[in-house]
């Protein structure tokens, strides 16, 4: 069906059609929405032609292009939104300052609050992997900076298909796992060290569910003294709008409706125009020229130009505010000729800063931007009525009522959870000896979710600012092992400290949503409070499938169920996040993953503690409880067995193991802290002998206890498992006495381990010697696992 | 002088980035530093108390970074646009005995200006080196031991003991110093010579003829840092100002030695010493 028809040119000074939607037909409505991408569905069309009627008027393109976007999935939640509310939103938490905007405020401490914020990258990194990560990174910047932070740390969650894919699996129109995670890699190194601001945490995950749709999560942490903190609106009308930064260009036009839909095969072609370009070299000047103006007073209001371009800008700055505005769309810089007017409106073009200000300081605002030499254009003014109006050469293009315009549907769509048996079901496994289990040991050391990524973050710059006290690799400088939690000195005058992980376990996930997430939020505490932190704040990037199936849906709910139990019983706010949906292509939709960024605090930078061993003869202790629960372990997937039981979690056994372990940080009882993860208890107490350089000697005969069939618990199982809230400590035989007594205090069960010793890891069964293996060699398996992935696949 | 009468210039423009950590370390050793755009030196888009000049200064340094991007190559537009209209002031500051320090992106930046090595003069027309990519292909953030094998020649250097052996760390994809290769064998005896080596990467037991990682770029003879001839202009690739306290060094829960000095505090406290002495 031809629907040209129903486009008009009105005859303005710019080109502007007249869309006919007065009584269009239902096919009509459809055929205009897939003939513009603006992804309304048929119901969404019918609210427009209806708030059109009552107006008396059709629409113009501009302004249906501007509404496809505001009431697209990634600008206003409309299908995560209710499930949220109902799990973890709108709680309220002392330390939580402001909520509601892109990046979350924070307490620091009486002056200061930090700002964090995470965000998705996903489709725009799989058609363009380089400037799509590297956009990614600006674009969380700009959050916290339109916050009035000064930016402290970047933290990247990356997750591909496996490198080794062959080319067979990899549809058409798709590119190659390879060529997405090495551009990704890159455009995040370009643009941080760029910009200058260290790149301290982050992961980087391989499934095979990732290989039709990569997911490329950024985060950011901000600090800022309470009394610059800055909101996203307007402070009153008779303001002026400023736009700073780059120019306005074709690129990045129906980004955020790319974002809300599946990948498909001729994304590559068709939406390429989707992916925003960077240019680091821009962004850094209007970081410092923001946080001056801002310092100085001169702002009332900034927000950044991401997703939703001018037009979501404008209008949800003046909204908040209580406010309209007016802008003048024919003074926005570009950077070419020929865009039209709603192309203006809508583009995504990065590194650009609306600012809101006095009439009496514009000049100051604007002598601050040409010192950094950022352009810089006064584009419109706030009125008190509650329209969004644009204009070129004084005709008027644009006028919407704002209340109609933001508020984007909200719907409460089908779920269907998946069912999950959690039995123990897997079949017998013949019992390893110990060949069969140091040989998978050294497997799991150098799989591709376990090994050193040192590969990847020496490319970053994760010391530029001088705060990072604890970097992403901890030990020897020379032969580090893994760190659990970067930690940063924000303050030049305070010791205080915050520490920061990224965590979530797409293999659990991916049978289990709901204990799946219960074990990434288990993680992130285990993380922060590993290296001494008490966990603060949380972050969350919740990357699912189509909300449009009831399944996908399902397991976004069960994800958010837990993060509602969790996040209550620990009170920790939930103060920032962003849900990116529709991460399908036609292998099917990613493995569910809700990515957590948690913030912890500390008093004291110094006290901070690391992973690596530290003094032969000191004792090893485990801490916490051991299961039969193999459901998505390293372990399982490395000898192909399948489980469904995903570890579970005991959330008091969890507090309390947090309170041990802060208090024998706070006395000065532990030389080393290391949570137990992927690939449980072995590799973590390898993982530690690499950072010491130095070896263990081990016996896990107390470890765990009988199954759920009564059965004894098996040396693999005690080797291997994944069960959540479990620690492993190193104290100077001096203070073994008083780290029993504290564990005990709270409740926590515990064993005693062994010994540090020697030069190998040795562990023991009673009498049975399970695994002896010099630190060398399962320093040579660790480090070198990606190297040889890489080499590998080629 | 008193060292709080000392005024540090930290140049940036857009691109440089470790400028506030710089900037602290002068700061925390009572010096006056002061955040000053290259456009405040050459009057431009500047307001009535703005402006600046070189002369109002005692030590001018360029931080790390990546000025304009690194577009080009390292250092490249930073330099072009200082020599363009700042070369005379420059050099009457370095003829003057006033001290000049680059790190990383800054001491790139003052090979492309001809400051360093400097072989013949204050400043030569074209430089006379360059820092390459690093062998490695890869942009390097780790952790390096740094031997100070300066006799006493460099300013900034002169009170660390000779032979000693610093954790210092390093982060740049452009930091193998290269001479021009025809004549190479004779400049890199002259820089021996006469006193012009100041840091060389070295493995834990001293030796500087260690390689990867221990030497992250392929300098030859592990160079890390060099001076001028009359020692007041230095250049080196790593990040003294990211080890001005302990607790930044990449193994400080390691050994508590009980200080909070860092290994590269020394190198401001040198700078400023000389100062005070000198003027």
């Amino acid at each position: 069906m031809s629907i040209s028809h129903l486009f008009e040119e009105m005859g303005l000074s710019a080109p502007v059609m007249r869309v006919k939607l007065m009584g269009a037909s239902d096919q009509e409505m459809e055929g205009i929405s897939r003939e513009m991408a603006i992804g309304l569905s048929l119901d969404e069309m019918k609210r427009v032609q209806e708030y059109f009627a009552k107006e008396g008027r059709d629409p113009r393109d501009i302004e249906l292009e501007a509404l496809g976007q505001a009431w697209s999935e990634h600008c206003c939640y409309k299908s995560s939104k209710y499930i949220m509310k109902q799990n973890f939103m709108n709680r309220s938490f002392p330390q939580a300052l402001i909520t509601s905007e892109d990046a979350g405020v924070v307490e620091f401490d009486d002056d200061h609050a930090y700002v964090v914020g995470l965000e998705s990258h996903n489709h725009p990194s799989a058609i363009g992997p380089y400037g799509g990560s590297a956009t990614g990174v600006g674009g969380i910047i700009r959050d916290v900076v339109c916050m009035g932070a000064q930016p402290i740390a970047v933290i990247d969650p990356l997750f591909f298909g496996s490198l080794d894919a062959r080319e067979e699996e990899i549809p058409e129109g798709i590119n190659h796992p390879k060529y997405i995670f090495s551009g990704v890699v890159a455009g995040i190194r370009d643009y941080g060290n760029r910009i200058g601001i260290p790149t301290v945490a982050g992961s980087v995950n391989f499934h095979r569910g990732y290989t039709g749709n990569p997911l490329v999560n950024v985060g950011a942490v901000g600090i800022a003294k309470k009394k610059h903190i800055i909101r996203s609106r307007v402070g009153g009308p008779g303001e002026i709008y400023i736009l700073a930064g780059g120019r306005t260009g074709r690129d990045g036009i129906h980004g955020v409706t790319f974002a809300s839909a599946d990948l498909s095969s001729d994304s590559e072609e068709k939406d390429r125009g989707s992916v925003q370009l960077g240019d680091p070299i821009v962004k850094e000047p209007i970081i410092h020229s923001c946080l001056e103006a801002n310092e100085m007073g001169l702002l009332r209001g900034m927000k950044d130009l991401g997703g939703g371009g001018l037009s979501c800008v404008s209008g949800e700055m003046a909204l908040d505010g209580g406010c309209g505005a007016i802008i003048h769309l024919d003074r926005i810089p570009l950077k070419e000729e020929g865009l039209k007017p709603w192309e203006i409106w809508v583009s995504e073009s990065q590194e650009r800063m609306m600012v809101s200000v006095l009439p009496r300081d514009v000049d100051a605002v604007m002598h601050i931007f040409k010192k950094w030499d950022v352009e810089a254009v006064i584009i419109g003014e706030v009125v008190p009525e509650k329209h969004v109006k644009a204009l070129w050469e004084g005709e008027e293009i644009l006028n919407m009522d704002l209340d109609f315009f933001t508020a984007g549907p909200e719907y409460c769509r089908v779920t269907l959870p998946r069912e999950v048996s959690r039995e123990i079901l897997e079949a017998d496994i013949p019992l390893p000896d110990r060949g069969e289990l140091e040989a998978s040991l050294l497997v799991l050391m150098e799989d591709p979710n376990i090994c050193s990524r040192e590969m990847v973050f020496r490319t970053y710059d994760h010391e530029v600012r001088a705060r990072t006290v604890v970097k992403p690799y901890v030990g020897d400088p020379f032969s580090p092992g893994p760190s659990d939690a970067a930690v940063l000195k924000p303050l030049e005058d305070s010791w205080k400290g915050i520490a920061i992980t990224t965590d979530v376990n797409p293999g659990m996930c991916e049978i289990d949503p709901y204990r799946g997430t219960l074990s990434a939020l288990d993680e992130s505490i285990r993380n922060l409070v590993s290296v001494g932190a008490r966990p603060h704040s949380l972050t969350d990037c919740l990357n699912f499938g189509n909300p449009e199936k009831p399944d996908r849906l399902g397991d976004f709910a069960m994800a958010c169920k837990a993060i509602g139990e969790v996040t209550d019983h620990a009170s920790i706010p939930v103060v920032s996040g962003n849900v990116s949906l529709y991460n399908e292509s036609e292998l099917g939709a990613v493995p569910p993953t809700p990515t957590m960024m948690m913030i912890g605090l500390m008093d004291d930078v110094r006290k901070a503690t690391t992973s690596d061993l530290k003094e032969s003869g000191n004792i090893i202790y485990l801490m916490g409880r051991t299961r039969r629960e193999m459901g998505g372990s390293a372990y399982y997937r490395s000898i192909d067995a399948g489980s469904d039981r995903v570890p579970d979690l005991d959330k008091q056994l969890m507090m309390d193991s947090m309170e041990a372990i802060l208090e024998m940080n706070s006395d000065g009882l532990l030389a080393s802290v290391h949570d137990l993860s992927e690939g449980g208890l072995a590799v973590a107490l390898a993982e530690m002998c690499i950072g010491g350089g130095i070896g263990l000697d081990v016996n896990v005969r107390d470890v765990g206890s009988r199954d759920d069939r009564g059965e004894e618990m098996r040396v693999d199982t005690r080797a291997f498992s994944e069960s959540n809230t479990r620690y492993v400590i190193e104290v100077e035989p001096r203070e073994a006495l008083r780290v029993e007594d504290c564990i005990s205090r709270h409740e926590v069960p515990y064993t005693k381990l062994g010994t540090v010793l020697g030069d190998s890891l040795r562990i023991t069964s009673g009498e049975d010697l399970l695994v002896d293996i010099p630190v060398k060699v399962l320093d040579h398996a660790w480090r070198g696992g990606m190297k040889r992935m890489m080499e590998g696949s080629q | 002088m008193k060292v709080e009468d000392i005024r540090v210039c930290i140049l940036r423009m857009e691109g440089t980035n470790c400028e506030q950590e710089t900037f602290d370390a002068f700061k925390r050793l009572g010096a006056s530093p002061e955040f000053v755009h290259l456009k405040q030196l050459e009057g431009r888009d500047v307001g009535g108390d703005e402006a600046r000049s070189l002369d109002d200064y005692h030590i001018l340094m360029f931080p790390g970074g990546f000025s304009a991007g690194d577009y080009i190559r390292a250092g490249a537009i930073f330099a072009a646009r200082i020599k363009a209209s700042l070369s005379g002031d420059l050099r009457k500051f370095i003829e003057d005995g006033k001290a000049v320090g680059g790190f990383c992106n800054g001491f790139q930046i003052m090979v492309e200006l001809g400051i360093l090595p400097g072989m013949d003069g204050t400043m030569s027309e074209h430089p006379e080196a360059v820092l390459h990519s690093n062998d490695s292909g890869f942009f390097e953030c780790r952790p390096t031991l740094l031997k100070h094998t300066n006799r006493g020649r460099c300013v900034w250097t002169r009170d660390i003991p000779i032979g000693s052996i610093r954790l210092i760390p390093c982060a740049h994809a452009e930091g193998k110093l290269i001479l021009p290769l025809e004549e190479a064998d004779a400049l890199y005896e002259r820089l021996f010579d006469e006193d012009r080596v100041v840091f060389q990467y070295c493995d834990r037991s001293g030796e500087t003829n260690a390689e990867y990682p221990y030497n992250p770029n392929g300098s030859r003879f592990n160079i890390a840092g060099i001076c001028s001839e009359r020692g007041n202009v230095f250049g080196m690739m790593p990040h003294p100002e990211r080890v001005f306290y302990r607790h930044t060094h990449a193994d400080w829960y390691r050994n508590k030695v009980g200080s909070e000095e860092g290994d590269g505090q020394v190198v401001f406290r040198s700078v400023l010493n000389y100062i005070v002495e000198t003027f």
